[in-house]
């Protein structure tokens, strides 16, 4: 036996023992197409990954979801129309984002609604905030200045106080 | 030695039981030795745990199969380092874990503040052993690791049994970074349970003033640093384990680790307001009793199987615990608060819109609707499931459209925080500190897109990027150079005195400049790229500049697995610039398979390699190859974050007024005509040692 053919040997032996002991069957995405198909839709094996990217090992349902996606392409299915039958398939959770219509599109708002009801309470106690402020100044501006704060001491006092409060609200 | 441990833990249980007993007592008597005894019994408690834990380590490492926890999650030939991690691979023992880190915290705490803050520490004695009461009865009553291995026997009696060997450790556990990541992680989870405790103490016991606030920073901090760098190992991990070519997936798992994050983020910030102004003191105990509350959320959502996740646990009754839980310390929370409501008053001015303050509402806003954002988007397949009896999937698709314009925004205003003033920033200010870190954004943006950059959102990105960079870099160099100029170093020397004269704020700039780091990186996501063949011996693939040649299999017998590895020879230009060894491997004992990924990383691009099993219509082995740009930028980032939290965390230098000869000619000179010899104060100021 030459020594090309003892090495054939050895390397077919080798991918058939690797075979039995690496199970595992992956599909490559055929096309373009196919592959944007793909991150629209879940692996439903359970892994929680888009199938596309589902590489779970052992995985049941990405490699024949896989497929079934390149024979819908190759036929020539718009989109639409192919992701229409994986839902009929398998229900609406096959689609790896909800529809934004009917009850599912509630989760495209909570955050728009949450953002909009908080911004309106950051603006709302920033106004509060801001008129408190205009009523303090304006409360300053009328009480008459007390003699004792003409004296040197207390004018000190009240000076180191105002340094210690700059540096706090500078330091960072 | 097999039930040691479990007696550990009952009788810490049972102290821990004392501890809160002991400790209201204490509190309602102010007796100082009831304050001391519930003190030392909760000292007593986290003692007991590590023992309990040490057991389950000494378990695992004599192989004693008779403990079914051991006999699960272990076998004779998995690695030392392995049967360290399965300690925490499974349900109970992952769970007694939490209950070993928190003790640490729970005696760092009680340790560091023993003898001070009498008015404070017995109800934050309370609180902690109330909440290690609550680990502890499920680590006894409910999921605990020590249960042993028995077999029915005649008349159906229970006999106790052992097993030869062990089931082993599921693979994709079976990485280096699987003994650090959870360890990490839960440090975050567990490190959370400080500030609420503090929080909890200061509204029950009417502590005065923000001291509480200034006492928990440092944990707050601590536990925030381990949340971040747990999140990114966790990214890391499942980038190098997993084989899909992304690190972050919106796993309910992952979002649930997110969460308390950005609670935590929003809290880091906002305690600042009450720091320098006594502000937003309803908000910032509200903002930490909502980031427990996520911690524990998060434990549920992972150990409940409430919702789908490859990376929780197995489905269990130990989800009714966990909402008894979150019951409990919703209600506490509650009551406290509105008994307490008014000790939290507080004075609340905005002098004007363009301030710090306002700056810090917005931040808090943005980080609140991402949590928000995150939370409904884990929840509503739930949610969905339970009105109209259908699950739908809310996948990575859904959570990128509505975070990445909520990150943007958040990227903006961490450049811009920064630049604001407290109180008040005028005009000439803003334009003074806006102008320059602008121009360079635009100037990032205009070469982006002159560079063919057509994505919007990345184009965005790298121009807040530039901005927020620029922001950072100018901070650091106004400062250094002022020092500079004083003390007559450089600037790299001035810029390090600068930072630790104020090492929170240059620590916090630091973080900053890390999270833009991480920005970079994943906006490389948009410009991945994959390819997938089934190749045989000698075959090529071609990938964005690279070659790929397959140039044979081997196999290798470890004593825990086997592998089968494909050799490739990676071309760039016709030269050959590196081999990639992408693995896959078979763990006997549990009979499952794992991959080992191939990663060639640089700042510019990983090339990731996996070999991904076999195609059914060649039967050829096939190699899934994928470049993704600036990957490594994220763990940069996350380096940089982690080390500007340790800056934040280290005490602030003084600069200091040294008396040291004068070297100045003096006017007068002494009676032989030489400089007399005098002390004066001289200008510069020196850094003291400690």
């Amino acid at each position: 036996m030459s020594k090309r053919r003892r090495l054939a040997l050895i390397f077919s032996a080798f991918v058939g023992l690797a075979s039995a002991m690496l199970p595992l069957h992956v599909d490559a995405q055929k096309t373009e197409r196919g592959k944007v198909i793909g991150t629209k839709l879940m692996c439903m094996c359970g892994c929680g990954q888009i199938l596309r990217e589902c590489n779970h090992i052992n995985c049941p349902s990405s490699a024949p979801m896989i497929k079934e996606v390149d024979q819908h392409v190759a036929s020539g299915e718009a989109d639409d129309l192919i992701i229409q039958d994986f839902i009929q398939e398998y229900g609406e959770k096959v689609l790896s984002a909800p529809p934004s219509t009917g009850f599912n599109s509630i989760a495209w708002y909570i955050p728009g609604v949450a953002f909009a009801l908080g911004l309106g309470i950051v603006l709302t106690i920033i106004r509060m905030w801001r008129q408190r402020d205009v009523h303090r100044l304006a409360s300053a501006s009328a009480a008459p200045i007390p003699p004792a704060t003409l004296d040197s001491e207390v004018k000190n006092v009240q000076l180191e106080r105002a340094r210690q409060q700059a540096d706090q609200e500078t330091e960072d | 030695m097999d039930l040691f441990g479990s007696y550990a833990l009952l009788l810490a249980f049972a102290l821990a039981i004392y501890a809160i007993v002991g400790g209201i007592a204490a509190i309602i008597t102010r007796r100082p030795l009831l304050i001391k005894s519930a003190r030392n019994a909760g000292f007593a408690v986290c003692a007991l745990i590590w023992l309990g834990f040490g057991s389950l380590v000494y378990l695992f490492f004599t192989d004693n199969f008779a403990m079914s926890y051991v006999a699960e999650h272990s076998n004779r030939n998995l690695g030392n380092l392995y049967k360290f991690s399965a300690l925490w691979s499974g349900q109970q023992g992952s769970l007694l874990f939490w209950s070993f880190l928190l003790s640490i915290y729970v005696f760092s705490a009680l340790f560091s503040y023993r003898g001070k803050h009498p008015e404070l520490m017995p109800y934050v004695g309370v609180v902690l052993a109330s909440v290690q009461l609550f680990f502890l009865t499920l680590n006894n009553f409910v999921a605990s690791p020590f249960a042993v291995l028995a077999l029915p026997g005649a008349g159906g009696v229970l006999h106790l049994a052992s097993q030869a060997d062990g089931h082993g450790l599921n693979p994709l556990l079976q990485y280096p970074e699987m003994v650090i990541h959870p360890p990490v992680l839960y440090s975050g989870y567990t490190g959370f349970t400080i500030p609420f405790a503090f929080a909890m103490a200061a509204l029950i016991g009417r502590y005065p003033g923000e001291k509480w606030i200034h006492l928990t920073r440092k944990w707050t901090m601590i536990a925030w640093c381990f949340q971040s760098a747990g999140i990114l190992l966790g990214a890391h991990w499942a980038y190098a384990v997993l084989g899909w070519g992304g690190y972050w997936a919106w796993d309910p798992v992952e979002n649930a680790s997110l969460m308390p994050w950005l609670t935590g983020t929003a809290f880091l910030h906002s305690v600042m307001m009450q720091e320098k102004r006594g502000m937003m003191r309803v908000w910032n105990v509200w903002l930490v009793f909502t980031t427990f509350l996520l911690v524990i959320f998060g434990t549920f959502l992972t150990r409940s199987g409430v919702v789908s996740s490859v990376h929780a646990f197995a489905q269990s009754s130990i989800g009714t615990w966990f909402v008894g839980f979150l019951i409990v310390i919703i209600s506490a929370c509650l009551i406290a608060f509105l008994k307490n409501r008014d000790y939290l008053r507080s004075d609340n001015q905005l002098d004007s819109m363009i301030s710090r303050e306002s700056s810090f509402l917005f931040n808090n806003l943005i980080l609140l609707v991402a949590c928000v954002a995150v939370l409904s988007g884990t929840l509503f397949p739930v949610l969905s499931e339970a009105i109209r009896g259908t699950k739908i999937s809310v996948g990575p698709p859904f959570f990128n459209r509505v975070n990445i314009p909520i990150a943007m925004f958040l990227l903006f205003l961490t450049g811009v925080g920064p630049l604001l003033a407290w109180r008040k920033t005028s005009m000439e200010s803003l334009r003074r500190n806006f102008g320059w870190p602008l121009l360079a954004g635009v100037v990032a943006a205009i070469v982006a897109v002159a560079f063919g950059l057509r994505e919007f959102y990345v184009t965005l990105c790298l121009m807040l990027s530039a901005f927020v960079t620029f922001t950072v870099f100018s901070e650091f160099y106004r400062g250094a150079r002022v020092i500079s100029a004083r003390a007559g170093s450089n600037l790299f020397s001035s810029a390090a005195q600068l930072a630790m004269r104020n090492t929170r704020r240059y620590g916090g700039y630091v973080i900053h400049f890390g999270m833009v780091l991480v920005f970079i990186g994943i906006s490389g996501t948009a410009f991945n790229q994959d390819k997938q063949m089934d190749m045989a011996p000698g075959s090529v693939m071609g990938i964005g500049p690279y070659t790929l040649h397959l140039q044979n299999f081997d196999s290798d017998q470890q004593a825990n697995y086997s592998s089968e590895r494909a050799t490739i020879d990676v071309d760039k230009g016709g030269k050959s610039v590196m081999m990639l060894y992408p693995q896959r491997r078979f763990y006997p004992s549990n009979e499952e398979s794992g991959t080992m990924v191939a990663i060639s990383s640089t700042l510019k691009e990983d090339l990731y390699v996996v070999y991904a099993g076999r195609s059914p219509d060649s039967n050829l082995p096939v190699i899934h190859a994928y470049l993704n740009p600036l990957v490594k930028w994220i763990w940069l980032g996350g380096l940089v974050v982690v080390l500007g939290t340790i800056l934040a965390l280290l005490p602030n230098r003084q600069a200091v007024m040294v008396m040291s000869p004068s070297t100045e000619r003096s006017p007068v000179l002494g009676g032989d005509g030489r400089q007399p010899a005098r002390a004066s104060i001289s200008a510069r100021s020196q850094l003291p040692k400690d």
